[in-house]
């Protein structure tokens, strides 16, 4: 990246992407004493060109580079591709496969969310051992995980027209087990972390993004919601199962850190009523109907919405009668945050030290941002 | 039932701005609006002032180099009816340079940067351009042009 100049009696810290809390992104602080005067992302390191990638794929193949974007939350990522995918070739998903989709995307963002305490634990500077819980506990996440689809990260379980496999047997059991041991473990972090006067401390008041602000700078997710707006994309235009399941979209109105920590938890309890919902009320039925493995999609353009752990994620593909996609545009969510990031100095009073706890309550997921 | 928020926004546009060059429904949710470079920022201001687009979701360009052009598109949304607008304007590839739209909305810095090294659409008076993605030494051409060759490849 060029440096912009540095403005007189300003320093300039570089920041990452070595720095344990940065992620593989690098961060330039330039800084008036203590204050941060200005924040200057410099994204990047990891760019791989996945818009690219997926021009030279077939529909099907592209499921898998797609997935690479974020490793926590492959399934909410998947299936923003496979709806595109679906839309453009005309391809109905039966009620089943939508439920078992929807099962899939709230474990993973569990498992996304669980990540992201175990950072904001760790930036707080207090709790090293919050991360080692939640790395412990999103293995139950996993282990079903592994045992539905055969793999505990990279699932590529949703393909055009369905999913690949069905539950297997005694799975809804094993799915409210979980969801009953991760609501007494919540029990744990909320006490250990939310009501923690050390993390109190550190989170509250510290960065705030008023709404009106929030909407302006194109904020979403957790972010956009810790201030107050009640966006999802799974009420907005409920896909997959979303409108039959019970859920409300979490708000929190302190707008800080803490805040947008807070809807993360929050979070979490509508994902596990959602799981026990539809471990108790799937409906039966064929999980995917039969779609052409190499199908040429005719000529136009489709825009894909859902909601993944970490915001709106977009879709947009256009197709030109070939067996691949003529472009993907990919609306990454943790780009539109961390436009957000770079802009929070302007907003609020940042300190040097706080800049690890405000990033990880934005929580960007680089590969992600980078594409 | 009343109409959707998208088919009451279409017309209500074309009547208000009847030099934009297409304004369409897509499907349910998704409306798209095509203008004239001339009238890029004016409806772009209309679109966050009157019409309630005040929050940028992100932007992109697609490369048609049979047909001569590429199209800038930027994506916005209407906190209160919550469909998506794709806001289009198309460039000929000899004359690739637009007005920024950060001035109307600044979030639109980085997707505009990214366009730009991508597929080297100049945005005049935007703030910052620079590199975004790429390494601040590539010289390897603008990746996402259709015509690509590849890093290190000379045109």
């Amino acid at each position: 990246m060029t440096e912009p100049v540095i403005e007189p009696d300003i320093m300039r810290i570089s920041w990452g992407p070595q720095h344990p809390m940065s992620g593989q992104t690098r961060i330039l602080l330039d800084v008036d004493g203590e204050k941060v005067h200005r924040i200057i992302a410099d994204l990047g390191f990891t760019h791989r060109g996945i818009e690219k990638i997926l021009e030279n794929r077939t529909f099907l193949q592209g499921i898998i580079p797609m997935e690479r974007m974020v490793m926590a939350d492959t399934p909410n990522i998947g299936l923003g591709y496979v709806a595109a995918i679906e839309e453009a070739l005309g391809i109905e998903v039966p009620e089943r496969a939508h439920w078992i989709r929807s099962l899939l995307c709230e474990m993973a963002r569990i498992n996304s969310h669980l990540y992201a305490f175990g950072l904001q634990a760790e930036s707080t500077g207090y709790f090293p051992a919050v991360f080692l819980w939640t790395t412990v506990d999103r293995a139950v996440i996993l282990d079903l995980f592994e045992e539905l689809t055969g793999a505990r990260w990279s699932l590529n379980f949703f393909l055009p027209g369905g999913v690949h496999a069905d539950l297997p047997e005694g799975f809804e059991e094993k799915v409210i087990e979980g969801a009953q041991y991760m609501r007494r473990r919540f029990a744990n972090y909320w006490v250990a972390m939310v009501e923690n006067a050390t993390f109190e401390m550190r989170c509250n008041d510290v960065a705030v993004l008023k709404p009106e602000d929030a909407i302006r700078l194109g904020a979403t997710g957790p972010v956009l919601r810790g201030s107050g707006v009640a966006m999802d994309v799974r009420k907005d235009e409920p896909y997959a199962a979303y409108g039959d399941l019970d859920f409300e979209v979490i708000t929190e109105s302190a707008c800080d850190s803490m805040a947008r920590t807070k809807v993360r938890f929050r979070e979490i309890g509508q994902s596990l009523n959602m799981m026990e919902q539809i471990a108790n009320e799937i409906p039966g039925g064929p999980i995917k109907t039969r779609a052409p493995l190499f199908a040429r999609a005719k000529a136009g353009e489709v825009l894909s919405r859902v909601e993944t752990g970490r915001g709106e994620l977009g879709v947009h593909m256009f197709t030109d009668g070939g067996m691949n996609p003529y472009r993907v545009k990919i609306n990454s969510p943790s780009l539109r945050n961390m436009y957000v990031f770079e802009r929070l100095a302007e907003l609020d009073e940042i300190l040097v030290a706080d800049i690890p706890v405000v990033i990880n309550s934005i929580d960007p997921w680089y590969l992600d941002s980078d594409r | 039932m009343s109409k959707p928020p998208e088919e009451t926004f279409v017309e209500a546009l074309k009547s208000a701005h009847p030099d934009v060059e297409s304004a369409e429904v897509l499907r349910h949710k998704r409306a798209s609006v095509v203008v004239k470079r001339e009238a890029f920022i004016e409806v772009a201001r209309s679109l966050r002032d009157d019409f309630g687009f005040t929050h940028p979701v992100s932007g992109g360009a697609i490369d048609y180099p049979k047909e001569n052009r590429m199209q800038m598109m930027y994506y916005l949304m209407n906190p209160e009816s919550r469909f998506t607008l794709i806001y289009r304007v198309d460039l000929p590839r000899d004359d690739l340079t637009l007005p920024t739209l950060t001035q109307v909305w600044k979030a639109m810095s980085f997707h505009e940067r990214e366009a730009h090294e991508m597929f080297g659409i100049e945005f005049e008076g935007h703030p910052n351009m620079i590199p975004l993605l790429l390494p601040p030494d590539w010289r390897g051409g603008h990746p996402l042009r259709k015509d690509f060759k590849g890093e290190g490849v000379e045109e």
